[in-house]
């Protein structure tokens, strides 16, 4: 019983992690309609500029991240504004295999830049525990990535609500017509919004390196579950994206203590995609999209 | 055209076996391309988990061959029929969803495939399988096989397109409340596709693991051949049959050249796809089209 619980608590805190690896690919799929596959490729790109950073300049990967976020902010920026701006109005299909294009281009350069090694940040957090009971024992980068998730949501939630680009960003999605009808420069919105997606990417990427080892090619996984909480949770709502990467972590850690860890992915895929089957619109979901 | 078929038929006897394997590869990608360029270019179904269908036909070749001992040019048509029966099976859910939702849900289902034969005991857990009973085959035999299968291909692909069901596919694609009102049945027409082009997926992929003789759940069910797929199509030219014929021919080309340095190839076909998407989204294809109105078939959308 007590491991069962401690597959639980797993699960929550792993949850926090996987809500701020979706909340990007939330982000502009709810604004842009645009399924960015090369989202977990900007983590891993993320991580791996933290590796630099910590064998170049000895800077800790926590500390890098005010040097990643805003670069990769402009990433974000500029690909949105410069790449995708011009596929998307070529019609639904173009932006995604663009998107796929973009992904293989990061992993192989990643590849030939980096070596197939697998990496990983270790800082002096990550050996470190923190005990909750008897029984409990939780990792702490699992609770800095849960807290992590926790925090950008928020910030996130009030920077959407609160400020006047925020607004930009919601109105463009809600109706891109009557926003440009407003006076809003929407590919100018959406640009913003990728960059705004990129530095949670790039958060996240941290903490990520932080908690597991990462290779070139691991973007595709985490791409996966990030579309699986977004699924899970619902797009637009920032509770739905922290509920669904709860309900994917808990998934994948339960299935995995109860069928051998083997089938832990397996289980999180089957929940997404039960739930693609009976609600796609996710469990927080307003919108029903097609 | 015919006459290209014809020469190929003879190349074995006066190339070498280099060119015999070149070709072969030419001839399974541009099978497979055109299986996707059915759903992608033509029905609007952007399928990033061909290689569910891959992976199926290699593994159902591989059970067949070494635990029944079919001979492998019966194990063909039945990989085939596999891959369609799954697709059959998967299309009920995946039927309900459109676009990215049906990109992505195609993608998971292949990963979960993965995962499922990694692991199975009876296929060799994630070890994989060696197809022992291909080993009797001759690159010749194999070619030739090939050959027919692409030729099979592209007559399918165009036989489906030139039908009432293709034509209702296409309709559907530009719009499809209109299409549904003209009496297109979209579903059915869409299943059919569906169900064709996982079956050449199916034979293709079947003849291809014949000829590497070992299969491996994580590679055959792996991203890597939608990513090719993907880049032989825009690059050569969606929405045509000439372009997965172009884009395969510069597939395999770029394969040989940068056998060396694969990441440095996949780097480059990914920089060209981007920029094909960017600049000429119609492909090579589209752009000698558009400059000399060369068409060698004249079923093309879009």
């Amino acid at each position: 019983m007590p491991e069962l619980f401690q597959s639980v608590v797993n699960g929550v805190l792993l949850g926090g992690l996987y809500a701020s690896i979706a909340i990007g690919l939330s982000i502009v799929f709810g604004v842009m309609r645009l399924v960015n596959l090369a989202h977990g490729d900007l983590l891993i790109l993320a991580g791996y500029a933290g590796l630099l950073l910590a064998t170049c300049f000895g800077i800790s990967p926590l500390a890098g991240l005010v040097v990643i976020v805003p670069l990769l902010f402009i990433a974000g920026f500029g690909l949105q504004k410069h790449l995708f701006n011009r596929t998307m109005r070529q019609g639904p299909e173009p932006p995604l295999l663009t998107a796929l294009g973009l992904s293989i281009v990061i992993q192989n350069t990643l590849l030939v830049l980096f070596t197939p090694d697998a990496r990983f940040l270790s800082t002096d957090l990550s050996v470190q525990t923190v005990r909750i009971t008897d029984s409990v024992v939780v990792s702490a980068v699992y609770l800095l990535g849960f807290l992590s998730g926790l925090g950008i949501i928020i910030l996130l939630h009030a920077f959407l609500r609160g400020t006047a680009l925020g607004i930009a960003i919601r109105a463009s999605s809600d109706d891109e017509q009557t926003a440009r009808l407003m006076g809003i420069d929407t590919y100018e919105t959406y640009a913003y919004a990728a960059g705004i997606a990129a530095a949670t990417a790039g958060v996240a990427g941290i903490v990520m390196g932080m908690t597991f080892t990462f290779y070139p090619s691991s973007g595709p996984q985490y791409l996966i579950i990030a579309f699986g909480v977004v699924v899970i949770g619902g797009m637009g709502s920032m509770l739905g994206t922290l509920t669904g990467g709860i309900l994917l972590g808990l998934a994948q850690l339960v299935g995995g203590n109860l069928l051998g860890p083997g089938y832990q992915l397996l289980c999180g895929y089957a929940v997404l995609f039960a739930v693609l089957i009976m609600r796609p619109q996710g469990i927080f979901g307003g919108k029903v999209h097609d | 055209m015919i006459l290209c078929v014809a020469v190929s038929a003879t190349l074995p006897f006066w190339a070498s076996r280099y060119w015999s394997l070149l070709f072969l590869m030419f001839f399974l990608y541009l099978a497979l391309a055109q299986a996707w360029n059915l759903l992608g270019g033509y029905s609007g179904l952007v399928s990033l988990g061909q290689q569910s269908f891959i992976g199926l036909g290699g593994y159902t070749v591989a059970v067949l061959s070494v635990y029944y001992g079919v001979p492998i040019w019966f194990c063909l048509p039945i990989a085939g029929v596999v891959a369609g029966m799954f697709g059959l099976v998967i299309s009920g859910p995946l039927f309900r969803m459109r676009g990215e939702y049906f990109a992505v849900a195609s993608w998971i289902v292949s990963e979960s495939l993965s995962i499922l034969f990694s692991n199975w005991a009876y296929v060799g857990y994630g070890s994989g399988m060696f197809i022992k009973p291909a080993y009797s085959l001759s690159l010749t035999q194999m070619y030739y096989a090939g050959l027919c299968v692409a030729v099979a291909a592209v007559i399918t692909v165009c036989g489906v397109l030139t039908s009432k069901t293709g034509l209702g596919l296409m309709a559907a694609c530009d719009n499809e409340t209109a299409a549904g009102i003209a009496g297109v049945d979209v579903t059915r027409c869409r299943l059919y596709s569906f169900l064709v082009s996982a079956l050449l997926t199916g034979v293709a992929a079947g003849l291809l693991y014949s000829y590497q003789v070992f299969i491996q759940p994580y590679k055959a069910f792996g991203i890597e051949w939608t990513v090719r797929i993907v880049f032989i199509v825009v690059i050569g030219g969606i929405g045509s049959i000439e372009g997965p014929i172009i884009g395969a021919a510069i597939l395999v080309c770029l394969q040989q050249y940068f056998s060396d340095y694969p990441s440095a190839g996949l780097l480059l076909m990914g920089l060209t796809a981007m920029l094909c998407m960017l600049l000429a989204p119609r492909g090579i294809a589209g752009l000698i089209r558009e400059k000399t109105g060369l068409e060698l078939f004249p079923i093309r959308y879009g």
